[in-house]
Formats: structure tokens, sequence, C-alpha cells
């Protein structure tokens, strides 16, 4: 199967991803449009997480082919768009010893984003309180809350999630939609991986299923 | 944001979490003045022994615990803080340069902080006009200590007893700063000139700096 | 608060006496001025040990106890103790540059074994920042107090060995010969000293408990946070 649809920002071509010697992902292709919602189902270990990184660009294929955002996965285009690819990974990406603030502002700065939308962005994720409490000092959903916080201020138009709804209670899901939504408005593409298929189905145009590093038939 | 931009920003938080958890003034630095008691300890009391074995012990010990402040905890990037930066768009090379930068400030105090140790313990015997020949040793290990160990921490990245297994690479890979830093001081005592040793020194701070920019995208690259 | 507040002004006024005595009393022929580093170099040690003693029998009453008031007590003590330690040896080092010309006297043993006590505390309280869990740090920080104080009469009692092995004579500030008034300039620093560890102790327990009081105080992690604003998604 060939996929070169036009405007895609993901297509991926018989991709193939081996970690330590183990085939983790097989033969994927896929392609996903500007303004769309891919969910990914499967169970653990079945190659979600590394799927999400390979689209990521933080992994290499070692077998078929793929581009995002344009770049040709595995060369050094990916330098280019990486900053244009906003992931919210299993472990918060923050810097254990910093407050809130400061990894916005060292995240921006970096980036070079306007560092004086932060205050705005910590009042809308409704971190205004805590923005100074050090890292090690917040929950868990402070800090899915922070990195929420540093996708508004970067705007990807690729947004990877992996398992980014678990642990939150309602409001902080809302605002994980409400990101989800501000990126399918400005025409980027958001792939969710979950392992729970009924919560991608209501968030998600559709659902894949990928199982012991395949992706089966749409489900 | 510019290359240097981005090496001064990552310079800077580098120096922010370590003056937080303060592992080169608090743990570093102790542990290595207990070295310098330990030498003599074993040595037995010979004052006149004493005396002479200060600057080489300064330099080994300097150059061993130094590699311990270039693999310190601030500088071991997590895997998704390596994730992130990529993910920000940082240059590789950005990075390795901001990390050399914030290492080196903190060696060269270390490495002073260790000279003026070594002076009172065991009163070495300086040549005339050593001050400016000694500093000029010091900065130029420092730096290229720092490269080195920043160099090994890349490649050891996220591994079990990457500490260990960092100072392995780094420590027989250190053999020219050791005796660039130990023989400038030699020369001046002997007059046989210390430029070489200088020389020596800078070419090394030199290659490292180049092999650390240029291979930096292949050292990311590896860690995926 | 107040018995702080009262101890302070008993140790400066002790050590104001201490000072007193210690710039009118006569100087030793043979070492001039020097002589009068012994005031501060002597009591300075002798606090030291107490400080470290009372950190090991606070350790080990926490191991037996699980109150806070002992870790409290063992935390306070062994940072005043590495502060007199740290007076010691650097009193010592100036007298013997003075005296020796030399800052490190490796011939006295006192000088090496008690730097190293001075770094199995400085250990000690790099092994206390490292932990941020209270009760954790108490229990960690107890056990190496305790093997603490089994160590270091062995690390004085091994140097003093290896020292006897390399006989070498040494003239230390020590009192074994000296006029009345010195003897007493030196027992009221002693006292004065020993005030001052016990007013700097207190002090240091009272910040302890106020920094417990305001931990507590902290709004819980949940509470700090706000309801994110959904409609402003759009405007950061």
């Amino acid at each position: 199967m060939r996929l070169e649809a036009v405007g895609a920002n993901v297509i991926l071509d018989g991709a193939g991803v081996s970690l330590g010697g183990l085939a983790v992902l097989r033969g994927i292709s896929l392609s996903i449009g500007s303004a769309e919602v891919v969910g990914i189902a499967g169970p653990n270990g079945s190659g979600k997480t590394t799927l999400l990184r390979l689209l990521a660009t933080l992994a290499r294929p070692d077998e078929g082919s793929g581009r995002v955002l344009g770049a040709t996965l595995g060369t050094t285009e990916v330098y280019a768009v990486r900053h244009d690819i906003g992931l919210i990974g299993h472990v918060p990406a923050l810097i254990h010893e910093l407050s809130l603030r400061e990894n916005l502002e060292h995240a921006a700065r970096l980036a070079g984003d306007d560092v004086s939308r932060i205050d705005r962005a910590l009042r809308v994720v409704g971190l205004e309180g805590a923005a100074d409490r050090k890292v090690g000092q917040s929950s868990h959903g402070m800090l899915r809350r922070a990195e929420a916080a540093r996708l508004l201020l970067t705007r990807p138009r690729l947004l990877l999630l992996d398992e980014a709804f678990s642990g939150l209670d309602t409001s902080a899901r809302d605002l994980v939609d409400a990101l989800v939504e501000r990126s399918v408005a400005a025409g980027g593409s958001v792939v969710m991986v979950s392992h729970d298929a009924n919560h991608l189905a209501s968030r998600a145009d559709r659902v894949m299923t990928i199982s012991s590093g395949r992706i089966e038939a749409p489900a | 944001m510019s290359f240097w931009d981005q090496a001064v920003e990552i310079a800077r938080v580098d120096l922010q979490v370590e003056r937080r958890i303060g592992d080169v003034l608090r743990i570093i630095f102790p542990f290595a003045v207990v070295a310098l008691l330990v030498f003599p300890l074993a040595l037995g009391i010979d004052l006149a022994a004493i005396t002479r074995i200060g600057p080489a012990v300064f330099w080994a010990i300097g150059v061993l615990f130094g590699m311990q402040v270039a693999l310190r905890q601030a500088a071991d990037d997590r895997p998704e803080r390596r994730d992130l930066y990529a993910l920000l768009g940082v240059d590789p090379a950005a990075r390795f340069v901001g990390r050399s930068m914030s290492g080196s400030l903190l060696m060269l105090g270390f490495m002073f902080a260790l000279m003026v140790a070594t002076l009172l313990l065991y009163s070495p015997r300086l040549p005339e006009g050593w001050p400016i020949p000694a500093a000029a040793a010091i900065l130029l290990t420092s730096i290229g200590l720092t490269e080195l160990g920043t160099l090994a921490g890349e490649v050891t990245a996220g591994l079990r007893n990457r500490t260990a297994l960092a100072s392995l690479i780094v420590a027989p890979l250190a053999i020219p700063l050791v005796l660039g830093g130990s023989q400038t001081l030699e020369s001046l005592a002997r007059d046989t000139g210390i430029l070489p040793w200088l020389l020596l020194l800078f070419a090394t701070d030199l290659a490292l700096a180049v092999a650390g920019v240029g291979l930096a995208r292949p050292i990311e690259e590896a860690s995926r | 608060m107040r018995i702080t507040r009262i101890l302070m002004v008993i140790a400066a006024i002790s050590i104001g006496a201490g000072l007193y005595l210690t710039f009118t009393s006569p100087t030793d022929r043979l070492q001039g001025e020097f002589t009068r580093i012994v005031n501060i170099h002597a009591p300075s040690m002798w606090v030291a040990f107490l400080a470290f003693g009372v950190t090991a029998l606070a350790s080990i009453m926490w191991l037996i106890r699980r109150t806070n008031a002992w870790d409290r007590l063992a935390e306070a003590s062994v940072e005043t103790g590495v502060i007199f330690t740290a007076t010691g040896l650097f009193t010592g080092m100036v007298w013997g540059q003075a005296v020796w010309g030399r800052a490190w006297d490796w011939a006295d043993p006192r000088m090496a074994s008690t730097a190293v006590m001075f770094f199995v505390y400085i250990g000690y309280l790099a092994l206390r920042r490292a932990i941020p869990d209270p009760i954790m740090r108490a229990r960690r920080s107890a056990i190496l107090g305790a093997i603490a104080v089994i160590q270091v009469p062995l690390v004085y009692f091994s140097v003093n060995l290896f020292r006897s092995l390399h006989q070498t004579q040494s003239i230390r500030p020590d009192g074994a010969t000296m006029p009345d008034s010195m003897v007493i300039a030196l027992l009221v620093n002693f006292a004065a000293f020993t005030l001052l560890y016990v007013a700097l102790t207190a002090a240091r327990i009272q910040v302890a408990k106020a920094e417990e009081e305001q931990a507590a105080d902290t709004v819980p992690a949940g509470d700090a946070v706000t309801p994110p604003l959904l409609s402003e998604v759009e405007d950061v």
C-alpha cells in the first residue's frame, strides 16, 4: 500500500523500528491529514509509545520510510520541523530542581517563544497560584497542566499525546481536549494513543488498533 | 533563538540547578579534600616528601575528581529532558557548548579551591613567578576536562553505572591534560620553557571542542 | 523563643568576657601574640566534640523514640559542631603558619584526624540535604550519626597509632605551663564557647521548628490549582 496523500502531515510507508534487537514496530503504513485527530489503541507493549516516538522524530525507522511535516524520517531534515511537534509523554519533561514557571521560561527561551505570554498560559491552565512550586513539590496533574501550558506557548502543528488523559481529573482532561481542539482548528494533526479504545472513540476522527507492533484493521 | 543564545540559556539553567543542589560544593569538593588528606597519611610523615609531591597530588586529584564535576547529576539529562530539548529545536552542538561553558566555570572554581587546599595542606615549594603559568594551566585543563567529561557523559547517557563508566572512558583520555598541567610548573622550575605544555593543553581543548561540536548530531541520534 | 534569646544574651556576655581576658592576659615569650589563639582554638575543639557527641546521642535516641525533637537536635548540633570544627582547624592553621611557617602540621595527628572528622559530618549534612522526605531523612541520618560516633574514635586511634610509628616532636598551643591568668582566660573561654554552643543549637532548633510549621501550613498541592480557563485557550 502506498500512501502519498496530498497535504498529509504524517505519512508512514512500511515503517519499522527495532529496539535492543527486537522489532517493536513492523510494516506500519498510515497517513494523517491536517485537522485530523487519530487515535491508536492497543494493549501494553504493543508498540504505541514507540510509534509516537517515531512520529516525534525521536526514534528512527529501521525499515520502510516516513515523512513528518514534510521532513523525511531518519534524515537531518527532521531538525527543521522538530519545533512544530508537541509531545506529552509518560514522564513529564520538566527539570526537577526548577519551578513550574522557570521550566516554562527555559523552554520558551530555547524555542524562541515569547516569554511574556507565560503568565497568561499559567492562568489559563489554572496554575497561577502554583507557578513557583518546584517540580518535585507538584502533583502529577500539576505537571501535566504545566506541559499543557508549554504546548499553548509553542503551538505545535503535530500534537502527540501518550496516555495524556490518564490520572487527570475532569477539568484537566477538558484542558487537554481544548489543546486538541485548538490544534485541529489551526489545521494541525493530533495523534493520541491509549490502551482504552472507548476513551479514544469519543475524541478521535478514526481509531486504529495496534497489536504486536502492527496496525490492525481500523476499529 | 540563535546558537549562542541557546548555549548561554542552557549554561544558565545548568548553573541555576547546580546552585540549588550543590553537588560540586557540598559533595565533590569535600571528597577531593579528603583525598588530599589521605595521601600524606598513606605516605607516612615525611615533610620533605609531602612538600615535593604537593603539585603532583594536586593534578592527579584535580583530574580524577574533576571528572565527577563534569559528570555531576545536574548535567545528566534524563531521557525526557533530552526529548524536550530535541523537540524545542535545540541544536545538539549548542547543548554541548552550553554544557561545556557551565561545566568549565564550575571546574575552574573547583580547581582553584583545590589549589588553595593543596597550598595549605602540602606547603609545596613552587618556582618563582608560578601564579600566572599555574592559572593558565588550570584554566586550560578545566576547559579540556569539562569537554571530555561532557562528551563521555553524552555517550553514556541513561546507562546503568553511568558515572563509573564515563570515568573509565575519560581517565585515560585525560592524560594529555594531566601532563600539560603538571609539566607546566615543572618546566617553569627547570626553566625549560612552559610554552610547549600550554600549547599542548590548548590544542587538546581545541580538538575536543571541534569533536564535540562536530559530533553533536551523531551523538544525539545515537542516543535514540 | 524567649529562652533562646536569653541564652544568646548570656553567651554574648561571656564571649565578651572571654575575649577581654584573652587580650589582657600575658603572652608566652616564644610564641608571642600567637599564644592568644589557644583561647579560641582549644574551646572550639572542645565544643566540636561536645556537639558531635550530642549528635550521636540524639541519633540513638531518635532510633529508640522516633520523635522529631531528637532529629532536630541531631541536625542543629551537627551544624554548630561543623562551624566550631572549622574554627578550630582554621585557628590551628593560622597558628601553624605563624609559628612553623606551615599551615598544616602533619606531625600533629590531631590536625589530620580532626579534618577527617570534619568531613565525616560534612558528608552527614550532604546526606541530609539529599533526602527530601523528613522521616526517611531522620532515619538515615540517625543511622549515619550512630555509625559516625563508633567510627570517629577509631579514626583518632588509628591516626595516633600512625603518629607513634613516626616519632616527631611538635609544640602545640597547649596550656601545660601557662601562667595563672592565662589559665583563667582559657577556662572562661571554655565556659563561654559552651554557652555559645547551647545558644546556637537552641536557635537552630527554633529555625527547624519554624520550617516544619511553615511546611505544614503550605497549601496542599491540589489546592493551589484552579480550574482551567478553557474559553481563553485561544488567547495564549
